[in-house]
């Protein structure tokens, strides 16, 4: 399971990143929260909940859009805050029993079989998104005004993106966590992108350093008896330097 | 061969008006410059004829077929600023996205689009890894692969430094000796202009519209906008 994550959130972060969309992705991890803690509430499975809310979300985001670049990301900051903060107050709102940090920073004692049909089901999604769609993504990536006057629907294609980026947050919900899940999606992604002659290249190395990234984490959680999602994250600063390191040599 | 035809084109954004009743005629197998100051509606013209806009006011016609009709016919060139040139491909890689419209992509086309800008040996290379002036014809080889007859292209020459422009003006030329229609617009006055065989002038409206030496005959004031030019 933690090496499935380790895949598949750096090999999607690798198109983020070079989309320019992290910072859509960071809400899309935040918006998830209500949905869960609605699905939870009325006994529908958290992560169908998640996946709607997260996309809901980052429609908001797009719909409330502005005109200059740093006013569009306090208006995403602003959407990000909001939902986690809806989710948090629907707790006792609804009045009901969840372990919100175990939501918000993984719990791996809590991770059953169908937190492996989900990464299995995110990770099928990615694919199909990658074989129907690779050299669409890479033009919206590379010119998103030249994709569009070309005629290829912009929209959808980004929807779609941020379907499977949902379905990546929710499936790495159990590991992780919704909120520490952004340094896997980042972290491991900047190591892969590193001088990678494309984008394809760039998401199978990206995925190498999430198995790494993932295996010390996790073996560390195991040995130390602390929280795998912290931990992954703390490695993932950690690494930030031998990456500049790295750059500099060259 | 295509000669594209443009009548009495009008556009604003919103109440702003943009471009005012331009009308012109680009000929199979010519070089045309497009020139005129920032914010003269360059860029706004070419996406017109390109068909990604449509004109508020008037009509574009290939070979009398509307635009709209035979809109794979124009390709355009886009300003260096619109891409993400961090961005992991290879020059291969983006000269295949020229042909992302066309069902069956042709590896043939490809390298000959790459030979036409003289970057075959670089075809494994990444965009990043190559100068300003190969990037640019890494561009302008995606754009030949989309198999059009009309080229427009969007301030190619911009950033360029002088040995450069010279290089990609003479690709260009071949390119419209070899029987394409090119466009090139540019902010870039100067004596360079002779290169092209025929040369627009736009300021929102089309000021003047010949050989060089007609426009400048007609523009009194040419020498004092500037000396510099693409190419």
């Amino acid at each position: 399971m933690s090496l499935l994550v380790g895949i598949l959130c750096p090999a999607t972060g690798s198109v983020l990143i070079t989309h320019r969309r992290l910072l859509q992705a960071n809400l899309i991890s935040h918006a998830v929260v209500p949905g869960i803690i609605l699905a939870l509430s009325i006994g529908i499975d958290p992560a169908l909940g998640g996946v709607l809310s997260g996309l809901i979300g980052a429609l908001v985001a797009e719909r409330l859009a502005l005109t200059r670049n740093g006013e569009n990301e306090a208006v995403i900051n602003t959407v990000l805050a909001g939902t986690l903060g809806l989710g948090v107050l629907l707790i006792p709102l609804l009045n009901i029993r969840v372990n919100l940090e175990s939501i918000l920073f993984g719990d791996l004692l809590s991770v059953g079989p169908n937190d492996l049909i989900r990464t299995l089901l995110a990770a099928i999604a990615l694919l199909f998104l990658l074989k129907t769609s690779y050299q669409k993504l890479v033009f919206l990536g590379l010119d998103p005004e030249g994709a569009a006057a070309s005629g290829l629907n912009v929209s959808s294609l980004r929807l779609a993106l941020g379907f499977v980026t949902a379905l990546v947050v929710v499936s790495s919900m159990a590991a992780v966590g919704v909120v520490l899940v952004i340094g896997l999606l980042s972290a491991p992604a900047l190591f892969g992108l590193y001088q990678a002659p494309s984008l394809r290249s760039a998401m199978i190395r990206s995925s190498g350093f999430g198995i790494i990234f993932s295996f010390v984490g996790f073996f560390l959680a195991i040995v130390l008896n602390l929280s795998p999602g912290a931990l992954i994250g703390v490695l993932c600063l950690l690494s930030l330097p031998c990456l500049r390191v790295k750059k500099l040599m060259n | 061969m295509t000669n594209l035809i443009a009548n009495s084109l009008s556009f604003s954004y919103g109440e702003e008006s943009v471009l005012k009743d331009i009308s012109l005629e680009l000929q199979a197998g010519t070089l045309t410059a497009l020139v005129g100051p920032n914010g003269a509606g360059k860029s706004t013209l070419l996406r017109l004829l390109q068909g990604q806009s449509l004109p508020h006011r008037g009509e574009i016609f290939l070979d009398k077929i509307p635009l709209r009709k035979n809109r794979h016919t124009v390709a355009l060139m886009p300003q260096r600023s619109s891409i993400n040139w961090d961005f992991p491909i290879t020059v291969e890689e983006l000269v295949a996205l020229g042909q992302i419209n066309i069902a069956k992509q042709s590896c043939c086309e490809i390298e000959a689009s790459l030979q036409r800008v003289g970057l075959s040996a670089l075809a494994k290379k990444r965009l990043d890894a190559l100068s300003g002036g190969q990037q640019q014809r890494a561009l302008l080889a995606k754009t030949l692969a989309q198999n059009a007859s009309i080229f427009l292209l969007d301030e190619p020459c911009a950033a360029l430094d002088p040995p450069s422009r010279v290089q990609f003006l003479s690709i260009i030329r071949q390119l419209a000796d070899a029987g394409l229609t090119v466009m090139v617009s540019s902010h870039d006055w100067g004596q360079a202009l002779n290169a092209y065989d025929k040369v627009i002038t736009l300021d929102q409206t089309v000021l003047a519209f010949g050989t060089p030496e007609e426009v400048r005959s007609k523009l009194e004031s040419i020498n004092s906008m500037g000396n510099h030019c693409c190419g």
